[in-house]
């Protein structure tokens, strides 16, 4: 017997509802979704694990999913080596630094002292911020990085940011565009090759099922 | 380390079965050496340091320049074609978040002197075979061509940093993002069909004939011929259903100028080794001209491939019998340990006095097959306690070997 094909699909968050709502145009109903890490689909030859999105890249490029669907800036702080075969279309968000209304910097050429940015994606920033010549403290923080300015802990941060409402609301503006993000369809490279005629298909049902 | 030993052996095994030779390398070389036409990708990874005159020293990032060099200085009467293979610590440092390792065991094999397709197919076949040898099931092999990818980016006339996107491009199989490159970059129609069809190819000699039919570029015919010829030794060696074309597998080493290849196997997510032919690298380092074919298997990787193929490794052979001796008197155990030692009976003294009790159970966690337990004075028999079945018996030394000798032969 085939061995099945296993995706990784966002366990919640913003990438979660419209990952599951494009398999199922493509075909593929997850049959099982409350408090389940592996489920059975409607497809025989796929199964789907839950998982957090910011660890997808890491279970396809190791191998333990074969697809999987997660940021693109996710990928790009992991430094994946995962196919990224997709852009689905959802999940558009841009990685900005942002700085309080108040501050004197009003643009990353403004940067100097060394300041603290808060960040989620230590890797990413630690790569903007060295080519843009500039020498930054990181902090690694999870979650409610907007916070960090608010209280004094950083001077900058790096975050996704959807509408530019979060960061407004938190009086904070945003400097510069570090990535443009969208969630992507990505693949195992042993994978696309063992199950190279299968993935192609799915590609082309999840072209039709985009919105 | 055990199943280290296992998978080094097994290769050790296949290589020396098709005729190849051991060799060894000095883990450290002068800088220059090891970056000979490397790539910088690579290049960059090498862990670097001086030497007490200043000159820049590095750890061996890989195994074929090293091979390379020993036969430009030391091997020069050795009739060729010469046929090498080695089992060796490479080390790389990785900038990698994911990939933490720094050390790495590689076995592979070089066959030095011979440019003809029969070498490319003897070192294809003979890679399949030892991982097969290994345990491993469903192999696949993927087979491009380095000189037929440099040719085409050539004949597109890319700048070095477009080239490197459209090896990228070309390796991510983003077709979309291809497709707009190639528009912009202005490749002929013909070269960008050709490019389009082979990114979708799979089967070599359907590769080489779309090289035939398309040409899109000067040498088109010249490398058409050269993959139908593999495909025609591959098939000599009953492979060509097991191997694959991939136009995307540049791999990350410059030097390699002719076919590149390599292995995997469903369900584990890395390539587990590779290789292809270097015609070019001798003569960089000696301006003796000289082509080449290796290839090298990641010794952790095929470890974990076969794991997660749910294979069991037969790690020890049967026919190893383990014994622990004890004595009030060290020297009779002592004397005891040489007597099983020389009947070819792995013997291991009780250096820490353990009580009778503690004897056994020590002996049950450290997988012995016997507890012997050994009187000061000579003429008694040994107490011997079977650890497996639990069973304890007085037996003579004699009596005991022979016992040992029928349960080996089972």
């Amino acid at each position: 017997m085939k061995s099945k094909i296993r995706i990784a699909v966002p366990n919640k968050g913003r990438l979660k509802q419209p990952t599951i709502d494009i398999l199922r145009r493509s075909g593929i109903r997850i049959l099982e979704r409350e408090r389940v890490y592996n489920s059975e689909t409607s497809n025989s030859r796929f199964q789907v694990s839950f998982m957090r999105a910011f660890d997808i890249p890491l279970y396809v490029q190791y191998g333990a999913a074969d697809l999987g669907f997660t940021g693109h800036d996710i990928i790009v702080e992991r430094d994946a080596d995962v196919l990224e075969l997709l852009d689905v279309g959802f999940g558009r968000c841009n990685l900005v630094v942002a700085v309080p209304r108040n501050s004197q910097i009003r643009a990353i050429e403004d940067v100097t002292d060394v300041p603290r940015v808060a960040t989620e994606y230590p890797n990413t920033s630690r790569r903007f911020f060295a080519s843009k010549g500039k020498q930054v403290e990181i902090l690694t923080v999870r979650g409610a990085t907007e916070l960090a300015p608010i209280l004094g802990l950083a001077e900058i941060i790096v975050d996704v940011s959807t509408t530019g409402e979060t960061l407004a609301k938190n009086n904070l503006r945003q400097i510069a565009i570090v990535l443009e993000s969208s969630c992507r369809f990505v693949c195992n490279k042993i994978a696309y090759r063992t199950f190279e005629r299968e993935v192609k298909e799915l590609i082309d049902r999840l072209k039709r099922g985009e919105r | 380390m055990k199943y280290q030993r296992y998978i080094e052996e097994k290769l050790r095994k296949s290589f020396i079965l098709w005729g190849y030779e051991e060799v060894r390398s000095p883990t450290i070389e002068y800088v220059e050496t090891l970056s000979t036409d490397l790539g910088s990708e690579l290049a960059q990874s090498m862990f670097k340091f001086q030497d007490f005159d200043g000159r820049i020293l590095a750890l061996r990032p890989e195994m074929t320049t090293p091979v390379a060099r020993m036969i430009t200085t030391r091997m020069f009467s050795t009739p060729e074609p010469i046929r090498l293979f080695y089992i060796s610590n490479v080390f790389r440092y990785s900038r990698s978040y994911v990939e933490r390792g720094r050390e790495f065991w590689q076995a592979g094999v070089e066959l030095v002197g011979c440019g003809g397709n029969r070498a490319d197919g003897e070192v294809i076949s003979l890679l399949a075979s030892s991982l097969r040898e290994l345990g491993l099931n469903q192999l696949r092999l993927d087979l491009g061509h380095a000189g037929l990818f440099k040719e085409v980016q050539k004949s597109a006339r890319l700048d070095p940093e477009k080239e490197q996107i459209f090896r990228t491009l070309v390796g991510r199989r983003d077709r979309v993002e291809l497709e707009k490159f190639i528009s912009r970059n202005d490749f002929s129609s013909e070269l960008k069909n050709l490019v389009l069809e082979l990114c979708e190819i799979r089967k070599l000699r359907e590769a080489a004939s779309a090289l035939y039919r398309r040409c899109g570029f000067r040498k088109a015919k010249r490398f058409a011929k050269a993959l139908s010829a593999v495909a025609g030794v591959l098939s000599d060696h009953h492979l060509e259903d097991e191997v694959y074309f991939d136009f995307s597998l540049a791999r990350r080493i410059e030097y390699y100028t002719g076919i590149v290849f390599e292995a995997s196997v469903p369900g584990f997510g890395f390539s587990i080794g590779g290789g292809g032919r270097y015609d070019d690298l001798l003569w960089k380092l000696s301006e003796i001209r000289i082509p080449a074919v290796g290839f090298a298997v990641e010794m952790e990787k095929c470890l974990q491939a076969l794991h997660s193929q749910g294979c069991e490794l037969s790690t020890t052979p049967d026919d190893i019998v383990r014994v622990l001796v004890s004595s009030t008197s060290n020297e009779r155990a002592v004397e005891t340990a040489s007597l099983l030692r020389e009947s070819g009976v792995v013997a291991i003294t009780d250096v820490a006095n353990r009580t009778r009790k503690k004897l056994i159970e020590y002996g049950k966690l450290a997988r012995m097959n016997y507890v012997v337990i050994v009187e000061s004075d000579r003429k008694r028999p040994w107490v011997i306690y079977d650890v497996r079945s639990g069973m304890k018996k007085s037996l003579p030394v004699k009596a005991f070997l022979q016992e040992i000798c029928r349960s080996r032969g089972r």
